[in-house]
C-alpha cells in the first residue's frame, strides 16, 4: 500500500514546480508584450521605407544595385541561424536547429565555401553536437536585440558582400505571423532580390511630385543597404518575440500538467490515508472482539 | 508669428522605436551637404540625411537631437525622419566618438569602398564630437 507521507512529499514538490512554471509563464508573457512593442516599432520603420521606395519608383527610376543582383557563380555563402540563449521553450530551438542543419547540408552541396554563424547558446551547442563547426557565435542577443548591435553584424556582411568575399547570405529564423502562429523560415537576405512589394504600395500620395536631394539614384543607393539592415534586424526581433511566445506556451502546458498531477496525487494521498484509518479501525475492532 | 506660420507634424522613427511624434513650428535637419530648414507648406521632398544636429522648434522652445544618417520625407505638412539612431544631445558618448575617430583615421583604407566606409566613420564621429563641444 502507498505511503501517505511519501505521496504528500511528492505533491509538495509538484506544487513547487508548478509555482516556478507559472511564474515563468507570467514573465514570458510580460517579455512577449515588450518584445512585441519593439517589433511593431520596427514595422513602422519598414513601412515608411517601403513607402519611400514606392515614391522613388514613381520617378521611373531603373532599380539596379549590386546588392539586388544575384551572382551566377556562388563561391562563398554564410548561413546565419537565430536561436535563443535559454531553453525551456518547447520545440522553439529544436525546430530552428533542425531547419538550420537541413539548409546547411543543402548549402554545402551547392556552394564550395560555407560559413556557419549562430546566434544563441542553444543553437551553438546544438550545432556542435551535430558535428557542424560554428564559425562565429553570438550570445549577446537576449529578448531585446539592439539595433546598433545588429547593424554591426549587418555592416560586416555588406562589406564582405561588396568585397566579393560573400556571395550569399541565408538566415534561418522563426518568423512571427501572429500570437498563435510562428513559422521557421529560411530566407536569403543577400542578394536582396527585391525591395519589398513595391507594386501594391500604390496609394494616393504616390503621385506627389517629390523633389529629391541630392538625386533619386543617390537615395536609392542609400535605401538598399538600409533596408537590408532593417530586414536583418526584423529577423532578430521576430526570433525574440517567438521565443517568448514559445516559452509562454510551454510553461502554460507545464503548469496545466502540474495541476493534473497535483489532482491525481491528492486523490491517491486521500485514498491511502483513508485506507490506513480503515485498517487501524479494523485492528481495533478485531482486538475488542478478541477480548470479549 | 508662430501661429501665422502654422504647424507641421513630425515623426522621427528609428528601427527600435518612434523617438518623436509631435507637432512643431519648424524643424532643421542635417542633409548630406548642409542643413535644411522646413516650415509649413514645404514642397514634397525626399532627402538624404547626413550626421548632425536636428532641431525641433515648437512655441519658441527648441529641442535638439543628434541624427545618424537616414532619410527625410516631406509631404502634406507631414515630415518623417527615418534614421538609424536619434538621441538627445546630452546622451551622446564623446568618448566612444573620439575612439571611433582616432581608430578610423589610423586605419589604412585601400579601394573605393573602404575609403568611403572610412570617410563615413570619420564624419560620423566628427559630427558627434562637434555637437558635444557645443553643449
Amino acid at each position: 500500500m502507498a505511503n501517505p507521507r511519501l505521496l504528500d512529499k511528492r505533491r509538495k514538490s509538484v506544487k513547487n514546480i508548478r509555482k516556478i512554471t507559472r511564474t515563468m509563464e507570467l514573465i514570458a508573457t510580460a517579455r512577449f508584450k515588450k518584445a512585441m512593442d519593439r517589433a511593431s516599432a520596427a514595422t513602422a520603420y519598414t513601412n515608411r521605407i517601403t513607402q519611400l521606395v514606392a515614391d522613388l519608383m514613381q520617378t521611373g527610376l531603373e532599380v539596379s544595385h549590386p546588392l539586388l543582383a544575384k551572382r551566377d557563380n556562388e563561391q562563398n555563402a554564410t548561413l546565419l541561424v537565430l536561436t535563443a540563449n535559454r531553453g525551456l521553450c518547447g520545440g522553439f530551438n529544436g525546430n530552428v536547429i533542425r531547419a538550420g542543419a537541413r539548409q546547411w547540408d543543402a548549402l554545402e552541396a551547392s556552394v564550395p565555401n560555407c560559413r556557419l554563424e549562430v546566434s544563441g547558446k542553444r543553437g551553438i551547442s546544438g550545432m556542435s553536437y551535430r558535428g557542424i563547426a560554428v564559425a562565429e557565435g553570438f550570445t549577446q542577443f537576449e529578448d531585446k536585440p539592439r539595433f546598433d548591435e545588429v547593424e554591426a553584424i549587418a555592416t560586416r556582411y555588406l562589406n564582405e558582400f561588396a568585397a566579393g568575399k560573400l556571395d550569399r547570405l541565408d538566415v534561418v529564423y522563426t518568423r512571427f505571423l501572429n500570437a498563435a502562429r510562428q513559422q521557421v523560415v529560411v530566407e536569403t537576405l543577400l542578394p536582396l532580390g527585391s525591395l519589398g512589394d513595391v507594386e501594391k504600395a500604390d496609394s494616393a500620395s504616390a503621385n506627389t511630385p517629390y523633389e529629391f536631394l541630392p538625386s533619386p539614384e543617390s537615395i536609392l543607393e542609400e535605401v538598399v543597404p538600409t533596408s537590408f539592415k532593417v530586414k536583418l534586424f526584423k529577423c532578430f526581433l521576430d526570433t525574440a518575440v517567438s521565443e517568448q511566445i514559445a516559452r509562454r506556451v510551454a510553461m502554460k502546458g507545464a503548469t496545466e500538467n502540474a495541476d493534473d498531477l497535483i489532482k491525481s496525487l491528492s486523490m491517491q494521498y486521500n485514498r491511502a490515508r483513508q485506507g490506513r484509518i480503515t485498517n487501524e479501525l479494523m485492528d481495533l475492532i478485531g482486538g475488542v472482539n478478541a477480548l470479549s | 508669428m508662430a501661429e501665422a506660420i502654422g504647424t507641421l507634424s513630425v515623426s522621427v522613427v528609428t528601427p527600435e522605436e518612434t523617438v518623436v511624434q509631435t507637432t512643431v513650428d519648424s524643424l532643421v535637419v542635417p542633409l548630406f551637404d548642409g542643413e535644411i530648414g522646413i516650415l509649413r507648406g514645404h514642397a514634397p521632398m525626399i532627402g538624404r540625411l547626413g550626421f548632425g544636429e536636428m532641431r525641433l522648434t515648437a512655441q519658441g522652445v527648441t529641442t535638439r537631437y543628434y541624427v545618424d544618417g537616414g532619410f527625410v520625407q516631406v509631404a502634406d505638412n507631414v515630415v518623417s525622419v527615418l534614421t538609424g539612431r536619434a538621441a538627445p544631445l546630452d546622451k551622446l558618448d564623446a568618448e566612444a566618438a573620439r575612439t571611433q575617430l582616432e581608430g578610423s583615421l589610423k586605419q589604412l583604407a585601400t579601394g573605393d569602398d573602404a575609403i568611403a566606409l572610412r570617410d563615413r566613420l570619420v564624419s560620423q564621429a566628427r559630427a558627434q564630437l562637434s555637437l558635444v563641444r557645443k553643449l
